[in-house]
C-alpha cells in the first residue's frame, strides 16, 4: 500500500483526498509497471493522467483554502510546490501527447510523481498539521 | 562554511530519510567508508549566493530498496522510473538545504536534477569541497558537495 496511517493531518476532507490521490497514483504505477504491453496499458494510463489533471487542480485548490482559514503562515510557499507540479504535469501532459505516448515519458513521470507525493504528504503538509495543532 | 553545510546536507538526508522511508537509524562516516562500482549518481546544480553542484552516489542496491519501500512494488533494476524517482529524492534533499540557507541569509536555487557520469579527471577546484557517506538499514549514500562562493 502506498498509503500510510501517519500521513493523515487530522483534516477530514483533505484526508480523504489525500487517499484518493493515493488510491489513483497507486493504481496508475501498478499499471505503468506490469509486464502488459504498453499499448494495452495506454488506456487506463491515459485515463489516469487525465483524472490527475483535473483532481490535483481541485485538491490543491481545497488545501489552499483550508490553509488561509487557518492563517498558515507557509500558505504562499506551499502554493508555489502546488503551482510547480500543476505546471509540471501539464507539460509532462502536452509532451506525452505531441510524442504519441512515448513510455519513457510516463516511466520518469511515475518515478518523480511517486517521490515527490510521498514528501509533500509526509513532511509539507505534516506542517499545516503541526501549526493546526499547536493553533488549537 | 563548509562545516555548516556538511551539518545541513547530513540533517536534510536523515530528515528525507525518516518521513519519506520511515527509516530513522541514519548514521555519517567518513567518504573513505563509501565503496560501490554500481551506482546511480545525480547531480543538482546549485546558483546564488552559492554556486557549483552536488553529487548524490546512490548504489543501485540503495537506489532499489528507497523505491520498494516507496512504491510498496519490487524493482530489481534501475531503470527511467526508477532513476526519476531516486533525482527526486535528491532534489527534494537539496531544497530542503536551500530552505535552511535561506534561513541564514543565503539565497540560492537548485537546477534539475540529472544523471551525472562521474569524471575521474574533472579536477575544478572548490572553496567549498566535502564529502560524506551515509550509512541507513537500506544501504550507504555519499554526498559531494561543490560550492563557491559567488564573486
Amino acid at each position: 500500500m502506498l498509503w500510510k496511517d501517519n500521513y493523515e493531518l487530522g483534516v477530514p476532507q483533505i484526508d480523504a483526498q489525500h487517499k484518493e490521490l493515493f488510491r489513483r497514483v497507486e493504481s496508475f504505477l501498478q499499471v505503468l509497471r506490469s509486464e502488459d504491453s504498453w499499448e494495452k496499458k495506454l488506456p487506463k494510463l491515459n485515463e489516469t493522467l487525465e483524472f490527475m489533471k483535473k483532481y490535483v487542480v481541485e485538491h490543491f485548490h481545497d488545501e489552499e483554502e483550508y490553509q488561509k482559514s487557518i492563517n498558515y503562515p507557509g500558505y504562499e510557499a506551499h502554493k508555489q510546490r502546488h503551482m510547480g507540479m500543476v505546471g509540471y504535469v501539464q507539460e509532462v501532459s502536452r509532451k506525452y501527447e505531441q510524442s504519441n505516448y512515448d513510455e519513457n515519458l510516463m516511466q520518469e513521470f511515475g518515478g518523480r510523481l511517486l517521490s515527490w507525493l510521498i514528501n509533500h504528504v509526509a513532511a509539507e503538509d505534516q506542517l499545516i498539521a503541526d501549526y493546526a495543532k499547536k493553533r488549537g | 562554511m563548509v562545516h555548516k553545510l556538511y551539518r545541513d546536507f547530513v540533517d536534510a538526508t536523515q530528515k528525507v530519510f525518516n518521513l519519506m522511508l520511515n527509516i530513522s537509524d541514519v548514521s555519517e562516516h567518513p567518504s573513505e567508508d563509501f565503496k560501490c562500482d554500481d551506482e546511480v549518481d545525480i547531480v543538482v546544480g546549485v546558483v546564488g549566493d552559492l554556486q557549483g553542484k552536488i553529487v548524490y552516489r546512490f548504489p543501485v542496491s540503495t537506489s532499489l530498496n528507497m523505491v520498494n519501500i516507496m512504491s510498496g512494488m519490487e524493482f530489481n533494476a534501475v531503470d527511467v522510473f526508477v532513476a526519476s524517482a531516486i533525482s527526486e529524492i535528491a532534489n527534494i534533499i537539496s531544497g530542503n538545504v536551500m530552505t535552511t540557507l535561506s534561513d541564514s541569509k543565503i539565497q540560492c536555487d537548485i537546477l534539475p536534477p540529472e544523471q551525472y557520469k562521474l569524471d575521474a579527471n574533472d579536477n575544478k577546484k572548490y572553496e567549498i569541497a566535502t564529502n560524506c557517506c551515509i550509512c541507513t538499514i537500506i544501504g550507504k549514500i555519499c554526498l559531494e558537495i561543490r560550492l563557491n562562493r559567488a564573486s
